[in-house]
């Protein structure tokens, strides 16, 4: 195949560039997620509910299958119409409910249908893949969140205040300066500090597993040390250490190649909180908030940006039913 | 350079001399601690959305746990204090499914009719759903369509993939995991389910809609394992069961426990979970009256708070529940309880605090912020100031991959700790010296000549088991106060324990009198919320040997560990709004670590020597009478009794008073009490009274809310005594008033 006239190509990265205008996404998204409300909101367009309950031959299909997925032998004549009359049962019961309001003020169902806009959100933003040069650029732009914290192979001499007490440090730094005029003793370092629990080396440590093992204390005050030579003392949760950095490894940031999986991850969780920002901001908009003139005496938790007071803010505890449906 | 060639070569072989553990990031036969997650619950958790936890999921709960700062559902910042090794989100299976319907337009059940309308009547289904699940849960109806596999499925799959993207394997493990939500008369018999492999669960997982019993969860769980999927069941929160985690005879839906209800729970449940956020599961001061740091964090408490209702103290706890176990495997010949430890969260924020300086709660709104928190809000009946944070689980496994971490929880080789880092190894055997400590290789030692915490001691191989316990300090808490060794043990139907100082800081002597190590004092600055480490220890171990050990008896031992006292994190709390610590709660902590347990089973041989009293059968086919309402008001009301306990030759008196009290008098603190008679040395010395009452041939009193009877035989002239815990043994007999109480001094009067 020929290559395609540069016209055809600049147009094609024209619409390319503009097919991947997250503000276009955006729109979609937020012309989507309306659309669909509209959808599965069809009650003030619609006449209300008689009460007919249809069940079609699809239902049937439907249930018979739930039924066999179980592993069971096929529904009896008996037990489809034992699970149609339970279907029945559900609706009449919703039906019944919605006619009661029982939906209505109920802050469960208010935030499960909260939730749902966000997974519906969510499943947009799925939808979007980033290309390569996508996904490089926006790498580009925020590489420091790819940071290598700093790392360090490195030997250590204790002093133990289990057997030292109060002398540990002074102990050390008696060890470093026989260390330093080469006065180590006959039987090397050994007989310099005490038996560590654990390690005497540890090779190629990031700044968060000397953190996890000594304590973020000593981590910052290893990685400030100059490698090639014994220094200290350093304390750590356990005592006071003479180190010897082999090598250290300043932070860095990798290449892309090397984490493009990692970036990929944070392109599409960064995605999904845009989408839902915006899409937010677009059904936001069509609200207006009625404030009272004062706010009430019990507002424990301050208004959030913007002109919303949310009565939904206020902690739902102890009239809540949940505990007949588990929970905690 | 040259100076430096010689430093090195003579600093490696020490370096590798260090004791006993090899580099963390290969894998170590000797194994290393790695320190997790077992129950986390994100907003997808139907309750944790209840409470104001609405935006952030599984992933971002992975994120929290290897270190970044992810958003409390209030709004502000939190990171945990020291990442984990390794996580699995439980988020409540019940709700799973529900979120999703109709709203992935991709999935296959959209293409299905049913899909089809759900997608069209999507909110209402919301609304029916909820209604439905309501009412079926209340009928124990639960509609099948809610729970098909494509539905459920879904939010499960997605679970997954969060777990699958976020586990790296020798770095971070991330599980498949979700939790089992049964709360049938608002007792709480959750459970949290953990998979191997991720590759290997099922379509949907088993949820408390399908069933509420957890015998049927652990036959699903046999199930799936016959399918090849490998899966562990954690108890949780036995002190929220109000009695019914750990039962003795039927179990809460009334079927009775026997061997094969014990083996399926030893085959499924094969951990329990002894602290979380929600109190610790341990014991109790009225269970453990003689363990002087059994009053540790205890939350009182059934969810939902119901009415006239109080949680029952025995059933509740692990250690009993480890003793019931011994005792059912002496008096029936199987054992249920066999149970490993761990610690968990149980954080409905998404994110868990893990250490007393970091605690933001666990409750999305309703303890999430200071002053709320501080004012002992009442968050569905629990004041909130009683919440502690979350304990942490450590697993002694080869390395950070799912197969090494999950092998280590199958095995019991698992350790709970309550929030802080502490390290805990423990080891039975029948050869340990002291004199192995002394090496470098001692671990080594200790695998190949016994059995690490969550085994069965080898038969026996001398006079009496050694342990070899070793702790190390969390480097950014607390040093060490103590090891302790906790043994139970069996015999003729009751059981007894005993909490052994084994290694503790500084130069304390025992005391005297009870043999006990005295408490360590305390560095804590109470208005100033600080402590100092110059008392306590960065490390401690010793080789125990059980001076009180009988081949003939079952037992167990598990170590616990004791940090020194730090400020709790009320009085942090308190010093940061500049008001006094809340007295409801201790200002004071002393954070620990518990092991799981080491069992020794007599052989069928031994068991022959152990001395038992008859049981109620033996004593009614040689004629004994049991009395009635009328012949036990004869003998007791308005009379004093002395009785003996002939497991133990313990004596006393009880004072049958007229007005339905009584007092239990002269009870020897030198002998052990059995299980379940309450603080009896404490009352017998107050002169403290208890209600009895005479019904239905039983004399039945209440201790800490469950209800123990007593049926009293007469054979010939004498009257024996069966307690109803006590499996079918008469251990108790009554007697003439004894010429003396002690047994320091023989003195025969007659005989000067």
């Amino acid at each position: 195949m020929s290559e395609p006239p540069d016209s055809v190509r600049a147009g094609r990265s024209r619409a390319g560039r503009w097919l991947r205008e997250p503000l276009l996404h955006f729109l979609v998204a937020g012309l989507a997620l309306f659309g669909i409300y509209r959808w599965i909101n069809p009650a003030a367009f619609e006449a209300p509910a008689t009460n007919r309950i249809v069940i079609t031959p699809d239902d049937l299909r439907q249930m018979s299958l739930v039924w066999l997925a179980q592993g069971r032998p096929p529904p009896t004549p008996e037990q489809m119409a034992n699970l149609v009359e339970a279907k029945v049962r559900e609706e009449v019961l919703y039906r019944e409910a919605l006619a009661l309001g029982l939906d209505q003020d109920d802050t469960i169902v208010k935030r499960r249908m909260a939730q749902k806009m966000d997974f519906l959100a969510d499943d947009l933003a799925a939808l979007a893949e980033p290309t390569p040069d996508e996904l490089r650029t926006w790498f580009n732009a925020n590489r420091d969140r790819f940071a290598q914290a700093p790392r360090a192979s490195f030997r250590h001499l204790y002093f133990s205040p289990d057997r030292r007490h109060a002398q540990a440090a002074e102990a050390a730094t008696q060890a470093l300066d026989r260390l330093r005029t080469g006065h180590a003793g006959a039987d090397g370092l050994a007989g310099l500090g005490d038996p560590f629990m654990f390690q005497g080396y540890y090779p190629d440590r990031s700044f968060d597993l000397v953190a996890k093992d000594f304590g973020a204390k000593f981590a910052r005050a290893l990685f400030a040390q100059t490698p090639g030579a014994w220094s200290g003392p350093i304390e750590s949760g356990f005592g006071w250490h003479l180190v010897w950095i082999d090598e250290l490894t300043p932070a860095r940031i990798p290449p892309f190649d090397e984490v493009e999986p990692e970036v990929r991850r944070a392109w599409i969780s960064d995605r999904r909180d845009e989408m839902k920002r915006v899409a937010y901001q677009a059904m936001r908009q069509r609200y207006r908030v009625v404030l009272p003139d004062a706010p009430a005496p019990e507002m424990k938790f301050p208004a959030p940006a913007g002109n919303v007071v949310a009565p939904e803010m206020k902690a739902p505890a102890p009239q809540m039913k949940l505990p007949a449906l588990g929970g905690l | 350079m040259k100076s430096t060639t010689t430093l090195k070569s003579l600093v490696i072989p020490l370096a590798l001399a260090a004791a006993g553990t090899a580099w963390a990031q290969s894998p170590n036969p000797l194994r290393e601690a790695y320190f997790g997650e077992t129950h986390q619950h994100t907003s997808w958790s139907f309750d944790a959305f209840i409470f104001g936890n609405t935006k952030t999921t599984p992933a971002d709960s992975y994120k929290y746990a290897k270190g970044e700062a992810i958003p409390h559902p209030m709004g502000y910042p939190i990171k945990i204090t020291t990442p984990l090794d390794w996580m699995g989100v439980t988020d409540h299976s019940e709700y799973v499914g529900v979120v999703q319907m109709a709203n992935d337009p991709t999935s296959a059940l959209a293409k299905t009719a049913l899909g089809k309308k759900l997608v069209v009547h999507g909110p209402q289904d919301i609304q029916r759903i909820y209604l439905l699940l309501g009412n079926s849960m209340i009928d124990g109806k639960p509609f099948k369509e809610l729970m098909q596999p494509d539905i459920a499925g879904t939010v499960w799959k997605r679970n997954n993939e969060m777990a699958d993207a976020a586990n790296e394997p020798g770095k971070f493990t991330a599980f498949c995991a979700y939790e089992w939500t049964s709360t049938p008369d608002n007792r709480n018999m959750h459970r949290n389910v953990f998979f191997k492999d991720c590759a290997k669960v099922p379509q949907m997982p088993f949820s408390s809609l399908e069933s509420t019993k957890p015998t049927d969860l652990w036959a699903w769980m046999d199930k799936q394992r016959q399918a090849g999927m490998e899966l562990v069941a954690i108890s949780h929160n036995a002190n929220l069961s109000d009695g019914h985690m750990f039962p003795i005879d039927v179990d809460e839906s009334g079927r009775p426990i026997d061997a094969a209800w014990a083996a399926s729970r030893d085959r499924n449940e094969r951990l329990t979970e002894i602290k979380q956020i929600k109190g610790q599961s341990e014991t109790h001061p009225l269970l453990s009256p003689n363990d002087e740091f059994a009053n540790y964090e205890i939350l009182n408490y059934l969810l939902g708070f119901p009415a006239g209702r109080w949680p029952t103290i025995p059933g509740s706890y692990v250690r009993q529940g480890l003793k019931d176990g011994i005792t059912m495997q002496q008096a029936r010949g199987f054992n249920p309880y066999k149970t490993g430890i761990v610690g968990g969260s149980d954080s409905h924020n998404t994110a868990t605090p893990y250490r007393q300086t970091n605690f933001f709660g666990g409750h999305a709104l309703n303890d999430g912020d200071i002053k709320e928190r501080m004012s002992g809000h009442v968050f569905a009946g629990m004041d909130v100031r009683f919440e502690n944070p979350a304990g942490l689980t450590g697993l002694w496994a080869e390395e950070n991959t799912r197969a090494s971490l999950f092998d280590a929880m199958w095995r019991k080789e698992t350790f709970g700790t309550s929030g802080v880092r502490i390290k805990l190894r423990f080891f039975g055997g029948w050869q340990y010296t002291p004199a192995m400590l002394s090496g470098s290789e001692w671990v080594k030692t200790a695998y190949a000549d016994g059995v690490p915490m969550g085994a069965d001691l080898p038969p026996a191989k001398g006079k009496a088991p050694s342990f070899v316990v070793w702790a190390v300090k969390d480097p950014t808490s607390g040093n060490l106060d103590r090891i302790q060794i906790v043994k139970g043990w069996s015999q003729s139907g009751q059981s007894f324990e005993k909490v052994y100082d084994v290694v503790w800081a500084g130069e304390r002597k025992r005391d005297p009198q009870t043999g006990k190590v005295p408490p360590i004092g305390s560095t804590v600055d109470i208005p100033n919320a600080t402590y100092t480490n110059t008392i306590g220890s960065v490390e401690l171990k010793t080789v125990w040997t059980d001076p009180d050990f009988d081949p003939s008896l079952d037992a167990f031992y598990y170590a616990r560990v004791l940090e020194i006292p730090t400020p709790r994190w009320t009085t942090i709390q308190a010093k940061e709004l500049g008001i006094a610590p809340p007295e409801v709660v201790p200002a004071t902590v002393q954070e620990r670590a518990w092991s799981s347990p080491i069992w020794f089973t007599p052989t069928g041989e031994a068991r022959k020597a152990a001395k038992a009293s008859p049981k109620v059968a033996d004593l009614l086919k040689k004629g004994a009478v049991k009395l009635n309402d009328a012949q036990l008001r004869a003998l007791l009301v308005g009379k004093s009794t002395w009785s003996q306990n002939n497991v133990t030759g313990d004596r006393f008196v009880v004072a049958w008073n007229a007005n339905g009290q009584r007092q239990i008098k002269y009870v020897n603190p030198k002998v052990p009490q059995p299980a379940l008679t309450g603080d009896v040395e404490r009352n017998a010395y107050l002169g403290l009274s208890s209600a009895y009452e005479i019904k239905g041939g039983k004399v039945s009193v209440n201790i800490g809310g469950a209800p123990f009877e007593t049926t009293i035989y007469k054979l010939g002239d004498k009257h024996y005594a069966a307690r109803s815990n006590e499996f079918g043994y008469a251990n108790y007999e009554m007697t003439p008033v004894p010429a003396q109480l002690g047994t320091e001094v023989q003195f025969n009067m007659h005989a000067k």
